[in-house]
């Protein structure tokens, strides 16, 4: 689903941020990325959002590759994958409800089917009595969930998560894995970077370690 | 929370049923513009100072030049009145018989541009003149009668074009064989036309000046709109937002700024426009003149509503495709 080949990528700054990064991730799968800060793990992300291109390498998702993807496309590219961002990135000036359906509308969805689909999703998050609060108002972990809603509304093949328990609680943060958990079962290709070592080390799943812009493990890690 | 996710099975499963149906697409396309348009709306009214000076602002520089191009419309409306009480006179020369002063009232009447001429014989000139100047006594010791016979000629005139015509008439008359001299009083007229036609170039350039003018009013202001909504941008770009659907509501906030500023143009012209206008009827008619000022009518109104929304759109326009391209999420 997700293929990285050979992928650097070098800032206009100078800073090299990957280096020569090698790995595929099947459909269906769950990974963690884990590094310190600095090794590269949002500049993956960013090369996976089409926030910046890889200077070199190829990046295929489900085949296509990614290099070749004209400005113009990068929206409709966009809508088919759900990103959960640190920051949230949520609108304060709209109800919980309207963040949620933002790529719903963007993607032309009618509004019974919108409303239906937001209901759901904040239902599977447990905000489904929030949907009229200003994201504001909430926590920081309802606020993550509400950012959780919105990147899976569109039933999207491909979420990525950007430290998605960075400032949650212990149980805070195993709610959300589990939800993350529930997206995979049903064929979700999910790709999580985080520097929470607990919760890595409290799941059988797949890790890959960057350090420093190298890819320097690979692997699933057994828990215990 | 639990029994939350359970229910939420549905919301993940897979993308097959991602597609999104043309028709829904469409419909789904237009309840955007109107939202759009209906949640810029609010927005402005929700900042109602600020959207009143800026619809102030150009108001006032629209509904300017529009003043003025419509007094120079009025005064050459009223020059062109003149121009048809241009009377010609046709000095005939004396030594003709009455068999040429027929041919020349016919070659007169046969130009396309002669609606009516009169003859005045030297001999009734000559009556007249004693009759009016009071030199009836002194004009007895004169051999002979030294007016000459004369033609009056009524030019067909109409609007500005009208002047034109006269001219080319006189050229006309003045190449027929029995005529000696022609008199018209057409400069001051003239004159008038061309200040009229120099003024009415002088309010068009300003009307072009004051227009850029609210280009980059309006252009401003969306800038700071694009500033002020950055994050939102940012978010609608992350989420698979096309540049099409980011530029909407600022296009929206250009076109209403320039339409509202357009229909508040038009209301101070009319209200100018009703204030002058009775103080002229009462000037018109100590002159004894049916004249009566033209107001802009529908055309003008809605000519320059439609301006204004035009102005809006593209000064929105100028600022999006400056401004929005920068604005990417990093």
């Amino acid at each position: 689903m997700i293929r990285f080949d050979n992928i650097s990528k070098r800032y206009p700054s100078g800073l090299e941020a990957l280096k020569r990064v090698n790995f595929e991730l099947e459909a269906g799968e769950m990974a963690f990325l884990t590094g310190p800060s600095g090794a590269g793990k949002s500049t993956l992300l960013k090369l996976l959002m089409l926030m910046e291109r890889p200077s070199s390498g190829t990046l295929l998702i489900n085949g296509k590759n990614l290099n070749r993807l004209s400005r113009s496309l990068i929206p409709s590219y966009r809508r088919q994958i759900g990103v959960v961002f640190q920051n949230h990135q949520l609108l304060s000036d709209r109800t919980v409800f309207e963040n949620v359906a933002l790529p719903l509308q963007i993607s032309g969805y009618p509004p019974s089917e919108t409303g239906r689909r937001v209901r759901a999703a904040l239902d599977g998050v447990g905000l489904l009595g929030k949907e009229s609060h200003n994201p504001l108002t909430l926590s920081g972990g309802e606020q993550q969930r509400v950012g959780i809603a919105r990147a899976v509304v569109h039933k999207p093949k491909i979420l990525l998560a950007d430290e998605p328990t960075g400032n949650l609680d212990p149980a805070l943060s195993a709610e959300i894995m589990a939800l993350f958990r529930r997206f995979q079962r049903v064929g979700v290709t999910i790709l999580i970077a985080t520097h929470d070592i607990n919760l890595i080390n409290s799941l059988d799943h797949r890790i890959m370690h960057l350090e420093d812009g190298m890819l320097t493990d690979d692997g699933v890690r057994s828990n215990g | 929370m639990a029994s939350n996710l359970t229910k939420n099975e549905s919301t993940a499963r897979g993308a097959r049923d991602q597609k999104v149906r043309l028709v829904d697409r469409w419909r789904s396309y237009k309840a955007h513009h109107r939202t759009t348009f209906l949640t810029t709306l609010q927005k402005m009214l929700g900042e109602p100072l600020q959207t009143t000076l800026t619809v102030v602002v150009i108001a006032i520089a629209l509904a300017l030049p529009s003043v003025m191009f419509l007094a120079l419309h009025n005064v050459q409306q009223l020059s062109s009145g003149f121009g048809s009480s241009a009377q010609i006179t046709v000095f005939v020369k004396k030594d003709i018989n009455s068999q040429q002063i027929k041919q020349l009232e016919k070659e007169l009447n046969d130009l396309p541009e002669v609606v009516s001429t009169a003859f005045i014989s030297a001999d009734q000139a000559l009556e007249e003149f004693k009759a009016l100047s009071g030199f009836g006594s002194a004009l007895q010791y004169l051999d002979d009668n030294p007016l000459p016979a004369v033609f009056l000629v009524q030019p067909e005139t109409s609007g500005a074009a009208g002047l034109q015509q006269t001219q080319e008439l006189v050229k006309a008359i003045g190449q027929l064989t029995a005529v000696e001299d022609i008199q018209v009083d057409m400069l001051w007229i003239q004159r008038l036309a061309m200040m009229t036609e120099v003024s009415k170039k002088l309010v068009l350039a300003m009307g072009i000046a004051l227009s850029i003018g609210v280009l980059l009013v309006i252009g401003n202001t969306i800038r700071l709109a694009i500033q002020n909504r950055r994050e939102e941008i940012i978010v609608v770009k992350l989420v698979g937002g096309t540049d099409a659907y980011v530029r909407r509501p600022f296009l929206y906030t250009g076109l209403l700024l320039g339409l509202f500023g357009g229909i508040l143009a038009s209301i101070l012209l009319l209200g100018s426009f009703l204030w002058i206008g009775q103080s002229v009827a009462v000037l018109a008619n100590l002159y004894q003149s049916q004249f009566q000022l033209m107001g802009p009518g529908l055309t003008g109104i809605s000519a320059l509503c439609s301006l204004g929304a035009l102005i809006g759109l593209m000064g929105a326009w100028l600022a999006v495709m400056q401004n929005l391209r920068a604005i990417e999420p990093r």
